[in-house]
């Protein structure tokens, strides 16, 4: 049989993307929920329903463990009786492994209707994984599923890897910084040559949640809101957050802008309620720039975080080693649905390269004007495939011929177990 | 979920997608036992080609697939297939019935693609009993090499029709399991409620009488053949045939997909016990106070 | 629980307890090394006669003490092959946990399908009878396990015949 694409498996906190080698978006995005019978709030340790008597059998007992939803299906079962949803990844790791396991196998099966024997599988993992979890990742798949070969990426490699098809990059390095900001957290990750620099990651407390609560809190104070349903307006700002948001060069000149010809700057948004289909619209003014100001000034957001982006950006690439550093300045890539506002990019650039050059103003006055730098190139790299970045980086690797070398196959976990998944190999870089 | 679907839910999702939003696409993905698909659109975004490959695809038209096809899907069908697939669908999606009932049964059947294809055999086999019962003699054995290493032969007699899997377990534990599950396949004919199923037999290693002429036929350990005996009220009007057909396909798979399960099943149990052995072990483990440790200067000592 | 295995759980407690006599003992080889002697096997004079206690030729315990440390394997009951692939199942799962169970040793001794190694660090640092309590426990658990496993699966095994079966009726 020639071989079959290789199956690429995101699971992310809060959604998971699936899909085939070779194409360009996965062909599954949903949540990575499981609904299963039993109450929500069970114990995540709790164990396995005890086994019917083998008496007892007409009434499908014993294969309780087989009647569960996941992702879209979970939810829409979720207010059934007797069905509770849970998330098995939290922060990014597997926290749940019954109910992890028992999502791939639906995701296998029902979705992608594949037969795991027969392709070879490429997962991927948060930085800072512990080794533990990939074991348990690979017992999975090679004795539960029999999977040809398994390879587990880290989310930013892969990245980095979507990358190469801007065509600003120009050589294919896996050396950069990346900017993953999804719907929990944003994290700024540094990797020199396909290896996460682990001690100098920084999480920002911001991603596209809080986004859109700042949005729906700015609506709200504007009086937007009053007619939207209460239940709708969460959803409203999302929306308005996807498709009217903006990055702008200058607040203060933005607001002058929107003031002095707000006919042209105002837009409408016209919705439907979810369920009585009453029609309602709303004026989407200042929030379009403020939104994902956030990143920039987050003082206008919250309080106990103040950190702006650039400046978590350069204290990062500042914490890596020093012969790093300008790949990592070079090389700033973007990854996740909170990173797709227009003109993101470039303001991330001008910001931190302000901060740069004005650092190397200041040591070439410490040094009493006698050495002159040549400066620090900064670049940050925004490309079409941004959104699902992860899962199309893995979809890109894994259809290069070096993947099948670069993967574990299931004769080498036969022979040594779970623990040749400590190792892996870096490859698909050009250099 | 026990049963397996017939239909592939990625062509009828990309489908329900396109009918609402045509935008061009691009796409590859696959079935159960190797099939693999591509849909894209050329210059239209409002046409997608849907091509398929099938392993065994020269058996299944000698057997009568692009009947079965021509039938189903008419002149949708390309007469020239794409490269490297074994026969396309052009869908033109401003052609689709606007009634969404008819949309729905429209994108079903494209999505039953792999099913139709397979069930030529399966068809014929069924009509060639119908021919054969005044007869008596008994057909011919059509051999499907759907798998590298397995294969389904179907054959027709005047009183019923043979389906016979050959399944190979590439694992111990698989053929272990996949054993038990075949010997509850065989037995479970004596519920009175499962009287009307088609009989099972299992053999392994040796092949069964109808098979037994077939040259090249494996005689290891880890080969099994399953049998099935479909008798006439298993194909007594269209939509049992349909039922019968789309089921029996899935034979395979529903028995792997099982096997998995349990697999997985087993782990969670494993879980379960390992965490409460863990508990009784961490009884024995004595408290050992922790004191705050400092240096001269004040600094405290963590244990990391 | 039946009066033999009883017998055979309590002849074996009172073993472990009575070999369970570990002291601190430093490499007579190999200077300031301190390694299990049992493991080693390097000084014949410090190890101790090995013991097994037997229930039938399927169920065994084997115990080799030495001054230092301790080693005991087990030979759980396997009946036919379904069983005899679970109990590797399990045992190997376990095993691959062994970080966090300290006293299970990663690979069972030849022959035998589990075992564990008791220092004189784990006497000192756990309470020795609820050592013993783990050990007694997990043999008698594992049986029950093990055959609870095949029981489940062999009823999965029926219902998903009958179900797939049933369909046809559909």
């Amino acid at each position: 049989m020639s071989l079959l694409a290789p199956i690429i498996c995101d699971n992310g906190t809060g959604y998971s993307k699936v899909g085939f080698a070779g194409n360009s978006d996965p062909s599954y995005v949903f949540p990575t929920a499981i609904a299963t019978r039993g109450p929500a709030s069970q114990p995540t340790r709790g164990g396995p329903p005890i086994p019917a008597k083998p008496g007892n059998l007409a009434s499908k007992r014993g294969v309780e463990d087989l009647d569960f939803f996941i992702g879209d299906e979970a939810l829409a079962n979720a207010k059934t009786p007797g069905y509770g949803v849970h998330y098995p990844i939290r922060h990014g790791m597997i926290d749940n492994w019954d109910h992890m396991e028992r999502y791939w196998e639906q995701t296998i099966f029902k979705y992608l209707r594949a037969e795991p024997e027969d392709h070879y599988f490429l997962l991927t993992e948060p930085p800072l994984n512990p080794p533990e979890n990939r074991e348990q990742t690979a017992e999975i798949f090679f004795e539960s599923f029999n999977i040809k070969g398994l390879y587990i990426a880290v989310q930013a490699v892969l990245a980095l890897a979507a990358s190469w098809t801007s065509n600003k990059v120009t050589d294919r390095t896996l050396t950069g910084t990346v900017i993953d900001s999804g719907d929990g957290v944003t994290h700024v990750i540094p990797c020199a040559e396909g290896y996460v620099i682990g001690s100098a990651i920084k999480h920002i407390p911001i991603a596209g949640r809080d986004i859109s609560q700042f949005v729906l809190n700015l609506m709200r104070e504007r009086g937007e809101m009053a007619n939207v349903p209460p239940e709708d307006q969460l959803r409203v700002a999302g929306k308005v957050k996807e498709n009217y948001s903006y990055v702008c060069q200058d607040i203060v000149k933005e607001f002058r802008k929107y003031d002095a010809d707000p006919y042209q700057y105002f837009q409408r948004y016209d919705g439907e309620h979810s369920v009585t289909g009453r029609k309602y619209s709303v004026d989407v003014g200042y929030e379009r720039f403020l939104a994902p100001e956030i990143f920039f000034n987050p003082e206008i957001f919250s309080s106990d975080f103040l950190t702006p982006l650039p400046e978590i950006v350069d204290d990062t690439i500042q914490a890596s080693p020093i012969d790093v550093r300008r790949g990592l300045y070079k090389n700033i890539v973007l990854s996740g649905g909170s990173t797709m506002f227009q003109h993101f990019g470039q303001r991330l650039k001008r910001d931190l390269k302000q901060l740069v050059d004005r650092r190397i103003e200041a040591s070439v006055v410490a040094s009493g004007s006698m050495q002159k730098s040549s400066g620090v190139e900064v670049d940050v790299i925004s490309h079409k495939r941004q959104r699902y970045a992860v899962w199309f980086g893995g979809s890109l690797l894994a259809s290069l011929p070096d993947f099948y070398t670069s993967c574990h196959t299931k004769a080498q976990y036969d022979e040594i177990g779970p623990s040749i998944c400590r190792r892996y190999q870096i490859f698909g870089s050009a250099t | 979920m026990i049963l397996l679907e017939a239909h592939n839910v990625i062509i009828q999702t990309t489908l329900n997608d396109k009918l609402i939003k045509p935008s061009s696409l691009d796409v590859q993905f696959v079935d159960f036992d190797g099939v693999r698909f591509r849909m894209s659109t050329a210059d239209r975004k409002t046409v997608i080609l849907l091509s398929m490959h099938i392993r065994c695809w020269d058996e299944l038209v000698k057997y009568g697939a692009m009947d079965v096809l021509q039938r189903e899907y008419g002149n949708l069908i390309v007469s020239q297939p794409e490269a490297e697939y074994n026969v396309s669908l052009s869908i033109d999606l401003e052609q689709a019935p606007a009634d969404q009932e008819a949309r729905d049964a429209f994108v079903r059947s494209i999505s039953m693609f792999k099913r139709n294809a397979l069930a030529a055999p399966f068809e014929s086999a069924f009509a060639q009993q119908k021919q054969l019962e005044s007869s008596g003699q008994i057909g011919e054995l059509m051999a499907i090499h759907y798998r590298d290493e397995e294969a389904i032969y179907v054959q027709a007699s005047p009183d019923r029709v043979t389906v016979i899997f050959s399944t190979v377990f590439r694992e111990e534990t698989d053929r272990i399991f996949g054993k038990v599950f075949l010997q509850e396949f065989v037995d479970a004919r004596r519920q009175p409620s499962i009287q009307n199923a088609p009989q099972v037999l299992y053999s392994s290693r040796d092949p069964p009488l109808e098979i037994r002429d077939v040259p090249g036929l494996r005689n290891t350990e880890d080969i099994g053949y399953v049998t099935f005996v479909l008798f006439p009220r298993h194909f007594a009007n269209p939509t049992i045939v349909a039922n019968t057909i789309s089921h029996i396909q899935l034979f395979r798979d529903y028995l792997h997909y099982h096997i998995k399960c349990s697999k997985a099943y087993m782990h969670s149990r494993m879980r379960h016990r390992v965490a409460e052995f863990q508990k009784v072990l961490n009884r024995a483990k004595t408290e050992v106070a922790v004191t705050e440790r400092k240096t001269v200067t004040g600094r405290t000592m963590v244990h990391r | 629980m039946s009066n033999v295995l009883r017998q055979y759980l309590s002849a074996v407690r009172s073993t472990l307890t009575a070999a369970l006599t570990l002291e601190d003992f430093s490499s007579q080889v190999v200077e300031r090394h301190n390694k299990p002697e049992i493991e080693v096997q390097g000084s014949k004079e410090v190890l101790l006669n090995p013991l097994i206690v037997s229930r039938n030729e399927n169920e065994r315990v084997l115990i080799e003490p030495s001054v230092n440390s301790l080693r005991m394997s087990i030979r759980i009951k396997q009946a036919d092959e379904i069983e005899r692939i679970l109990c590797h199942k399990f045992t190997r799962f376990m095993m691959q946990r062994a970080e966090s169970f300290v006293v299970l040793r990663r690979k069972p001794v030849p022959g035998y399908d589990i075992s564990f190694l008791i220092t004189n660090v784990h006497s000192e640092t756990m309470l020795k009878h609820k050592i013993v309590d783990f050990i007694i426990q997990f043999m008698e658990d594992v049986d029950r396990e093990i055959s609870e496993m095949k029981l489940s699966l062999n009823a999965r095994a029926r219902i998903v015949a009958e179900s797939y079966l049933l369909a046809f009726n559909a």
